[in-house]
């Protein structure tokens, strides 16, 4: 596969403060669907606007959509559908009136526009709000829509900043649904930056970790967690029973087996892949499980591992502020 | 850029065609303005014999106006354009504040665009006050009294004019908005800015009421320029060769601060606009 975004070396400095993106290098491959996972203040933001033409690169280069970011802004935003943090709309419009401005800023003919804007309206199943005033949208409506805003040209590359934000957990899947069957049904290449450790987890088949402005780590989200080396099994069998520990240190892909009493801990690439061995070599040995845990890596994991913090300490410790860069709130 | 600019333009008046109260008080306002500053500074009001609102000696210094409110209306035509323009850039700061301004840097239009469509939208706003302007000038008692002979091509010359003042301040005063980051910015160097445009002009009194260290400001104010335009068509029919050249004048000006005002807006969106 082809790369669709490229990026050698960048950096952001505003004058008189720190880097805030600091030699980040990365690439996407078409059809992908990238994340830049971190805290806020991470510096994702900053790296989405430089790459949609939003904010000047300091220092290094980016290709997007095989477009120079730096000499080629506007072949580069004829590409891209960008959804940013904030629920950017107009208000006063109303929801078709939105999308239809959308398109015509896209140069799309009026015929071709309309067809496409009914196409997304049923697609997030608000065809039936489509004449209705943005203002009188629920928070999830507003966001369908202003996904489909960015999606009206049909762009080779959706970029989103922390899509789900804000939102409840119901809208928050249905927004993860769109964004897989766009990627599935469209092959439509998607960059995204998220705090949220699940979405990127669920929907990305990229991860990169960022924090203070640099990538610490990149990786799909299995390979991440896998790097930890494994799963944990927990095993309780019964009373009075043999000691299970060589027995369960000879069982391929266990690195780590540790007993408390009736209880063994393990430590495993994939729990699924061992648990019918494990199961099986318990029952041989006349012994019954009592009990059985397991849990995998997370990401926050991952990112304690790499950071030397969790994901929630990194929030804490920069206030949680969203301050979003595209702004707030509707028009 | 020009499509760009419309379909932005359009997008700011359908809101704003959806807003009656908004509409309602560009229309009043004009009402205000002769009703309440047409009786309170009108100098006949100094002479016990005057009658039907007639200037009487005093009307050959305020341009052979046969009533204060001849002389006022292009003036509160001209102050109505200048307070539009000024404030209705207040959209594109909001624009700012609530992200949207960065939405449409996002798209593949030229960025002068955004700029361009604040102007196209100002300016059809700006010109929907000047006939109601007008016409409120004709019904109100005392009021406006056109000149022998005034037709059709003076009332285009009156329209004209004013549709030039309003491109001119809305060149203006959409780069200050687009320029500015907050609110509080965009009121402050409004107010700073209006009030002298509008009480250094001929709009209420004529250029011989100031002292003649303010003379050259007055008679060099955009506003001055169009009222007095908008004045020689109002009182004549047509004109002599003197009326020619003034008239004339009046529009090279205007047609200077056009360019000028432009240029300084573009640079101002250019530089506000651009990716930093």
């Amino acid at each position: 596969m082809s790369e669709i975004i490229d990026v050698r070396r960048m950096t952001k400095t505003y004058s008189s403060s720190a880097k805030v993106v600091n030699d980040v290098s990365f690439s996407v491959d078409e059809g992908e669907i990238f994340s830049l996972l971190g805290p806020n203040g991470a510096g994702k933001t900053t790296t989405i606007r430089m790459l949609t033409t939003l904010t000047s690169i300091t220092e290094g280069e980016a290709f997007v959509g095989g477009h120079d970011v730096r000499k080629e802004p506007g072949l580069v935003r004829e590409n891209i559908g960008v959804l940013p943090q904030e629920v950017t709309l107009d208000n006063e419009l109303r929801g078709v009136e939105n999308l239809l401005l959308a398109a015509k800023l896209h140069h799309m003919p009026n015929t071709m526009a309309k067809e496409r804007a009914k196409e997304l309206l049923q697609l997030v199943e608000l065809e039936e709000s489509g004449n209705k005033r943005v203002a009188t949208y629920s928070g999830g409506m507003k966001r369908r829509l202003q996904l489909i805003t960015a999606l009206i040209h049909q762009p080779t590359i959706l970029f989103l900043d922390e899509p789900t934000v804000g939102l409840d957990i119901q809208t928050r899947t249905k927004i993860w649904d769109y964004i897989k069957q766009l990627n599935a049904d469209q092959g439509l290449s998607i960059f995204m930056t998220t705090h949220y450790l699940e979405e990127a987890d669920q929907l990305s088949d990229i991860v990169s970790i960022m924090d203070h402005g640099t990538i610490k780590v990149s990786g799909s989200p299995r390979d991440l967690k896998e790097s930890l080396h494994g799963d944990i099994l927990t095993l309780a069998v019964e009373d009075g029973g043999e000691d299970l520990t060589e027995f369960l240190r000879s069982i391929p892909n266990v690195t780590e087996v540790t007993r408390t009493d009736d209880s063994y801990r393990l430590k495993l690439p994939r729990v699924e892949s061992a648990l019918p061995t494990i199961i099986a070599g318990i029952a041989s040995k006349d012994l019954k499980i009592r009990e059985t845990s397991f849990s995998k890596p997370t990401l926050d994991q991952v990112f304690l591992e790499v950071t030397g913090r969790s994901m929630r300490d990194a929030q804490e410790g920069n206030g949680h502020s969203s301050g979003s860069a595209y702004g707030r709130g509707t028009r | 850029m020009i499509a760009e600019s419309l379909a932005l333009g359009k997008r700011a008046l359908t809101k704003w065609g959806r807003n009656p109260f908004a509409i309602l008080v560009t229309s009043i306002q004009a009402l205000f303005w002769l009703a309440l500053f047409g009786n309170s500074f009108n100098p006949a009001n100094a002479f016990s014999s005057s009658s039907g609102g007639s200037l009487g000696p005093l009307q050959g210094a305020f341009g052979g106006a046969a009533t204060y409110i001849t002389y006022l209306t292009p003036g509160v035509i001209s102050i109505i354009a200048l307070t539009g323009m000024s404030f209705m850039g207040v959209d594109l700061v909001f624009d700012r504040l609530n992200g949207y301004l960065d939405v449409l840097r996002a798209f593949p239009i030229p960025r002068t665009s955004i700029y361009f469509g604040g102007v196209v939208q100002n300016v059809v706003k700006g010109m929907v006050a000047a006939p109601i302007t007008f016409l409120i000038a004709l019904a109100v008692p005392d009021g406006l009294r056109l000149g022998e002979g005034v037709g059709v091509m003076n009332l285009v010359g009156i329209f004209a004019t004013v549709a030039l003042l309003t491109v001119v301040f809305s060149m203006f005063f959409t780069g200050i908005a687009i320029a500015v980051k907050s609110t509080d910015s965009f009121f402050a160097a409004v107010n700073f800015l209006t009030f002298p445009f509008m009480f250094t002009s001929t709009a209420f009194f004529p250029l011989s009421f100031f002292p003649s260290w303010l003379k050259p400001v007055a008679q060099a104010n955009p506003i001055s320029l169009a009222s007095d335009a908008m004045r020689l068509l109002v009182v004549n029919g047509t004109f002599s060769p003197s009326q020619v050249s003034a008239f004339i004048g009046d529009w090279v000006g205007l047609l200077i601060f056009g360019l000028v005002f432009t240029l300084l807006g573009t640079a101002m969106a250019r530089s506000a606009l651009r990716a930093r």
